[in-house]
């Protein structure tokens, strides 16, 4: 079973996990000088997270489909999500053995991944606030 | 042997439990002298009828090429000779559009690192059509290829066998990687004849590229398997015994098999456990300066390992016992020796130990922290087994200068 029940609670979570990020001046600074338009393509359930900083100024998330031609694509399940955020996914063993896809530059989105490690502590607490679930970090 | 350093872990009720791995070889692997010319064979046996033929023009005239050819009749194939030192985008385009209008159903590559991963991408292009840039990235592809046969000229690569390709897009000033288990070649032919006429100083620089390979992916962060461990420490043994020869003597074709046997073992390592901080700095300073990567790694590789030292001294301790080059009972000593046995080496080849021999300039600190950062995003620093920031990337590079 996943753990988030269907594409509306994924997208609820995960749009507050940006949200967070965002509101965060560190993270939000560095995500900006990426200038990057990251994509995230989840499956089981499906969901789709488009965060766009292509004018580094501003910091823009969008849930569902968006017009925007994304730099960079994450391709992953749902629960794979889950586990990155909670920081307990090994990226290279993940790609490695084919359970993320990354499309693009993919230098750009490794640039971005010890940028958003702080936020493997806020998201135990986003996601147990929506889903009611404990959370064993 | 000290267990503890290997891949087996012994559990609390005493029973030895492998780690979880998993471990890609798709590639059928065919060595001998004079394998080339089954070349022609292999296209039939994969079920096609026109090869596109991927090469350069120092090959051409070199004469390597004719093995290759003596097997194909009139018609089975299509030569294409255009792929630079340096290759780009618009080379795999140009091969992958000629391969097309002559109707060509699978590729096969004779070169080194340039050629073969021209044509792994070129085959990507020819399968799949469409803008390449949307097959850019990792796992990004979804569907088998058309089969590719690689023939490798040099001895270091590993290309051969490996799922990842580079190449430049100069318009945008970029490398390109792809990496999937679709773009590992059909069939490998080791043909150490074919390695004969590569010069000294390029047998050294690319023996040295298979060995960074080889201690890389032996210490990556999430190597582990059995398997890649075997496969190093063996390709390891035949660099180190005959990479001088080869060098010294390249018409020593049994150093020649031997390192480009151990160039293919090093390639299924590192193509199923990554490389590291070594890889990283070679391809940051490669793509803002030029040099050869093979060299760049040789004069990368003891301040990489040193850098790397605290982290893995037990597995490189592992090494150096099993290799020979210590008895010490302390890790870190006999880490160091492996250390010092990787210099040596280098040394003994004729390779420059420092970067200024590569014939890169001092560089100031705007510069140098561009560079750091370019390695700092390497997708290869991922699977070093120590974090490392950009002062840190700095120091080496510093270091190695």
């Amino acid at each position: 079973m996943s753990m988030f029940a269907n594409t509306e609670e994924l997208h609820r979570i995960m749009a507050e996990l940006w949200a967070a990020i965002k509101n965060d001046p560190d993270m939000s600074r560095k995500i900006k000088e990426s200038k990057l338009i990251v994509q995230f393509h989840y499956r089981d359930p499906n969901g789709l997270i488009t965060v766009d900083c292509s004018d580094g100024s501003s910091f823009n998330v969008y849930t569902g489909d968006s017009d925007l031609k994304p730099i960079v694509e994450m391709f992953m399940k749902a629960d794979v999500a889950h586990e990155f955020w909670l920081g307990k996914v090994s990226v290279p063993l993940a790609i490695l053995t084919g359970k993320m896809v990354a499309k693009g530059p993919v230098n750009k989105a490794l640039a971005l991944l010890p940028v958003l490690k702080p936020a493997f502590e806020i998201y135990p607490d986003i996601y147990k606030k929506r889903n009611g679930t404990k959370v064993s970090t | 042997m000290n267990i503890s350093t290997s891949t087996i872990s012994q559990t609390v009720s005493g029973a030895f439990k492998m780690n979880p791995f998993v471990f890609h070889c798709p590639t059928k692997i065919t060595f001998g002298e004079h394998t080339a010319a089954t070349a022609a064979d292999l296209v039939k046996d994969l079920g096609c009828r026109k090869a596109l033929l991927v090469t350069d023009q120092v090959l051409v005239k070199s004469g390597v090429l004719q093995s290759v050819l003596s097997g194909f009749k009139e018609g089975e194939y299509l030569l294409y000779t255009d792929v630079p030192p340096d290759s780009d985008v618009d080379c795999v385009n140009s091969a992958a559009r000629a391969a097309r209008e002559a109707g060509c159903d699978c590729v096969v590559a004779v070169g080194g690192g340039s050629v073969l991963d021209t044509a792994k991408v070129a085959n990507i292009c020819l399968s799949l059509g469409g803008d390449l840039l949307e097959y850019e990235g990792l796992n990004n592809l979804s569907e088998k290829l058309r089969p590719l046969i690689a023939i490798p000229t040099t001895a270091g690569t590993g290309s051969e066998v490996s799922m990842v390709a580079m190449v430049k897009d100069h318009t945008e000033g970029k490398k390109l990687l792809f990496g999937s288990r679709f773009l590992a070649p059909d069939a490998a032919i080791l043909d150490p004849i074919l390695t004969v006429s590569l010069p000294p100083k390029l047998t050294a620089a690319t023996g040295l590229d298979a060995l960074t390979h080889n201690i890389e992916s032996f210490t990556a962060v999430i190597s582990n398997s059995v398997f890649t461990d075997s496969l190093c420490l063996e390709s390891m043994r035949l660099l180190f015994e005959h990479l001088p020869r080869a060098t010294a003597y390249g018409e020593d074709l049994e150093a020649r098999a031997a390192t480009l046997i151990a160039s293919t073992m090093a390639g299924l390592a590192f193509t199923n456990s990554g490389v590291g901080i070594v890889h990283a700095l070679a391809h940051a300073t490669g793509a803002k300066y030029g040099t050869h990567h093979g060299l760049t790694n040789s004069v990368f590789l003891p301040h990489g390992m040193h850098f790397n030292l605290d982290a893995v001294a037990a597995r490189y301790a592992y090494l150096a016992r099993r290799l020979g080059f210590s008895t010490a009972a302390g890790d870190d000593e006999a880490a160091k020796e492996l250390i010092e046995a990787v210099k040596q080496l280098s040394a003994r080849v004729g390779l420059p130990s420092r970067l200024r021999d590569l014939g890169l300039p001092e560089l100031k600190d705007g510069q140098l922290d561009e560079l750091a950062f370019l390695a700092s995003t390497d997708p290869a620093i991922m699977f070093n087994p120590k974090e490392s920031s950009i002062d840190d990337i700095i120091a080496i590079y510093e270091r190695a200068y």
